[in-house]
């Protein structure tokens, strides 16, 4: 036996099949022609073919026609070593798989082929990778039970937000009132607390706040057969106090028939949820004044579930079907007021995915939006046989959280009609001129709030029309006013009732940021017949106003226990002013703070252009309506800075006031951020103005901004 | 007759295996083995009036231990990109893997088998996400290989399209 011989023999014991290459894809089998080549490529080919002992191995086999193309390649190029193949499967005729590999070899200038039968190493290969690939697959499904177990833990802290909105609501119908002290600590802290909660429970949402994916997992319990009408109603009477703290009215739809049978598919709790997520979706866009309606509709072997507002509907680029869908993916968030965690509308969807139904949103033709949801109808046998378990889960499920609301809601609304407490016993008809806007409102709103009734404007001219189209029992005017103040103004009313035969004396009080002796003088000599000093305080307002049979000036200030000298006023954050001076009147506060933001970078900037080109005057008028806007919020030490400011404009001069307006700005950026926790998250933020380019003046150095995050 | 070479493509544990299996021999075992090599089998067809071969070259899945030898595509008429509804992972994978064909082999016909859609209630792929593969110019068919719904319908249009190709 030759080498040669041995070595086709010993390859041909290892699996190998060894060919030699001809030309256009036929090859010569090399020593014995294996028994598992004759199963794959058949023994004719072997035997018949032409020339004699020849095989077309690439008609033959679709996967080495494709290598023969790379081995051709390398077979030309004489290079060293081999070519592999890779692994593919060959059919034999009786029906078995045959694993092989190929390698492309050259050798004494003839071109090999060798072709392996893995048969004996392939099922340890593939038990190789069989073992890593269940490993990956088993990792990414840990990761993906890792991120349902996540989900459901956002579910939960959703649910644990949402009795806070019905909470705060009922906060704020009781900060409305008129609270002893004793109370409204109680008030306060309740409301304090319920935020507080909020914001730890937001903490927890922000630390699992991850890139989640994947949707809820089925909890595997069975289908109840709730009844949805109920369940709408339900919603709609725990709802009814926080949309009466929101100003805005819950109805039930006027078709609802609640004899008919509701039975649908699905869960009690879960779908009390699902309502109340919609509801409060609604409630936060639907403007004061605005309406909402839950309700129901037949629709055969589905109920239509739905929640119609009177906002301003869908952005065009939602109303598209695959954009409103997106309001119900994970975490998505309304634009203008986003909720809490962008988790509300996707448990909705998860949820009523799961029972077999669908969800939108659509813009009514006839404006607000519409969001709803279907769900099958129970089977008759079914609803029969599950129906008194699931009213008494929805029983369960929404009273406890509804008794209190609806205790609170009933005992509110008894106290505003029987509390003579917070009414003027003698309700008046009151003109406010003041140029300020935030004081205008201020002093609005808590007068109207006591029941008077209030026309407010913003200047002299104004104050003149409005005396000579009605007639006013009061007239509280703002000292300074442009272009002709309170007290040019009381004087010019003054000589219009002397010349008038009527005899009527309209009773004036100034609202002046200016207290001293002097002051008092000059307000009195011009004719008012009393006077107060800013900033607006409730009980001296409504004292000012409402003993004005009679009174003096100094009787009214004398009357202000809350009127110090800033040096002797107790450190208070606006918050807690605001609340003090308008009663805890959530909105109002919100309201003068927003105001206020909006204009305060305006009146910076109008300070700094004073101080750059040396306007003494500007400086004077700009710091003196900036002082009176600063006092609302009880900011004293900014008031005393803008008063300095005031006072060397009112005396010519811009010396020094650089330096001022930059203490001020910096009083002004604590004030900002206190003020920005009273407004809703997704207000903007104040934006400052440009620093100004000063010649001869140093430019303030710290520009006015916000740090508040959205 | 006509033969057309069609290659199976995606992630491991699609289904690619097992749509061929269900095309071919109308059979499916939930029991995964896994490819480690390439399977070729062939099956005719009848595309408008005209017997075709489908010649279905079933590649192993790509992934960190094997990577798809660009030259098996060689001479491919078309391929069905293979996705696991139920595993987002497996549609971006699937489609960086297209990424490279187009560059590799050019453009030819491919349909975006969606498959496993007898789990539809677990996938991870949304219908925002279908519409926006269909925008982008892919012709997706939600396929089960388990049960066997569109999987002819996935073969058959794949034909059709490389049929007005050639």
């Amino acid at each position: 036996m030759t080498d040669s011989s041995l070595f086709e023999i010993l390859l041909a014991s290892q699996g190998h099949a060894l060919f030699e290459h001809l030309g256009e894809g036929s090859f010569r089998p090399i020593g014995a022609y294996s028994d598992w080549c004759k199963r794959i490529w058949g023994e004719a080919a072997a035997v018949d073919a032409e020339p004699a002992n020849t095989l077309r191995l690439a008609e033959a086999a679709p996967f080495l026609e494709n290598f023969l193309v790379d081995a051709a390649a390398f077979w030309n190029s004489h290079t060293e070593g081999s070519l592999q193949s890779g692994n593919w499967i060959e059919h034999t005729s009786d029906g078995d798989e045959i694993p092989l590999e190929a390698s492309a070899v050259s050798l004494d200038g003839k071109s090999l082929l060798i072709v392996r039968n893995l048969s004996h190493t392939f099922a340890e290969q593939q038990q190789l990778y069989q073992t890593a690939r269940d490993s990956l697959l088993e990792h990414e499904n840990l990761i993906r039970e890792i991120q349902k177990k996540e989900i459901l833990l956002h579910c939960i802290i959703h649910d644990l937000t949402q009795p806070l909105t019905a909470m705060t609501g009922c906060f704020d119908l009781l900060s409305a009132e008129v609270l002893s002290d004793r109370v409204a600590g109680f008030v306060l802290t309740g409301r304090k607390e319920s935020q507080r909660q909020e914001q730890m429970i937001r903490g927890i949402l922000q630390a699992f706040s991850a890139d989640l994916s994947g949707q809820q997992s089925a909890d595997g319990k069975a289908a109840e057969v709730p009844d949805i009408a109920a369940i709408a109603a339900q919603a709609a009477k725990s709802f009814s106090a926080a949309f009466s703290a929101h100003g805005v009215r819950l109805q039930l739809a006027p078709r609802l028939d609640p004899s008919r049978d509701w039975k649908v598919v699905g869960d009690a709790s879960r779908m009390q949820r699902i309502f109340g997520n919609l509801l409060e979706n609604a409630m936060r866009y639907t403007p004061r004044g605005k309406g909402v309606t839950v309700g129901v509709e037949d629709e055969g072997s589905r109920v239509l579930a739905f929640v119609d507002d009177e906002g301003p509907g869908l952005p065009p680029a939602d109303v598209k079907e695959s954009s409103a869908r997106k309001l119900f993916a994970l975490f998505a968030k309304g634009k203008d007021r986003p909720g809490k965690a962008g988790l509300g509308l996707y448990f909705c969807k998860v949820t009523v995915e799961r029972w077999g139904g669908t969800i939108g949103a659509e813009n009514r033709p006839q404006g607000g939006s519409r969001f709803w949801f279907r769900l099958p109808r129970a089977a008759a046998a079914a609803a029969q046989s599950s129906s008194v378990s699931a009213s008494a889960s929805a029983e369960k499920t929404v009273a406890p959280a509804s008794q209190p609301e609806d205790a609170v809601a009933k005992r509110l609304a008894a106290g505003a009609e029987k509390s003579p407490v917070t009414r003027a016993t003698q309700p008046m008809r009151i003109l406010i001129a003041e140029d300020n806007e935030a004081n205008r409102e201020l002093m609005s709103e808590l007068l109207k709030t006591r029941g008077h009734t209030v026309v407010d404007v913003g200047d002299w001219n104004e104050a003149l029309a409005a005396l000579k189209k009605q007639t006013f029992d009061v007239l509280l005017m703002d000292e300074e006013m442009p272009r002709m103040g309170g007290i040019e103004t009381t004087r010019a009313i003054r000589s219009a009732e002397a010349s008038s035969s009527s005899g009527k004396h309209l009773y004036i009080i100034g609202v002046t940021g200016n207290s001293t002796e002097d002051d008092e003088k000059r307000l009195l000599d011009a004719g008012m017949d009393a006077f107060f000093p800013k900033p607006v305080r409730m009980d001296t307002l409504f004292k000012a106003v409402e003993s004005r049979e009679g009174s003096k000036a100094k009787e009214i200030s004398g009357l202000s226990p809350e009127v110090v000298p800033p040096s002797a006023a107790p450190a208070e954050d606006a918050a807690t002013h605001l609340r003090r001076t308008t009663g805890g009147n959530e909105k109002l506060m919100r309201s003068l703070a927003k105001s206020f933001l909006s204009d305060a970078p305006r009146k910076f900037s109008a300070l700094r252009n004073a101080i750059t080109k040396q306007n003494a005057d500007a400086l004077g008028k700009t710091a003196h309506a900036l002082k009176g806007a600063l006092g609302i919020f009880g900011a004293l030490k900014a008031v005393a800075l803008a008063r300095s400011l005031e006072k060397l404009g009112r005396d010519g001069s811009v010396q020094g006031a650089a330096e001022i307006f930059v203490s001020l700005e910096a009083e002004f950026v604590g004030l900002d951020q206190q003020l920005q926790a009273l407004q809703p998250k997704s207000k903007p933020k104040t934006k400052p103005k440009a620093k100004p380019k000063s010649k001869s003046k140093p430019a303030p150095k710290r520009a006015v901004h916000s740090r508040r995050k959205s | 007759m006509l033969s057309k070479k069609v290659c199976m493509l995606g992630s491991l544990s699609v289904g690619k295996t097992s749509l061929v299996r269900r095309f071919i021999q109308s059979m499916f075992s939930d029991d995964y083995f896994t490819s480690i090599g390439v399977k070729v089998d062939k099956k005719m067809v009848r595309v408008k009036d005209e017997d075709v071969e489908l010649v279905l070259w079933d590649i192993y899945g790509h992934d960190i231990f094997q990577k798809v030898q660009m030259s098996y595509l060689r001479g491919m008429s078309g391929y069905l990109l293979v996705v696991d509804g139920t595993r987002k992972q497996t549609l971006e994978d699937a489609l960086a893997l297209s990424e490279r064909v187009a560059k590799e082999v050019g453009k030819v016909p491919a349909i975006l088998a969606l498959n496993k859609s007898d789990l539809i209630a677990d996938w991870e792929i949304d219908s925002d996400r279908e519409a926006k593969l269909t925008g982008d110019g892919w012709t997706v068919i939600h396929t089960s290989a388990k049960t066997g719904d569109a999987v002819e319908q996935a073969f058959s249009q794949l034909a059709h399209a490389m049929l007005q190709n050639k």
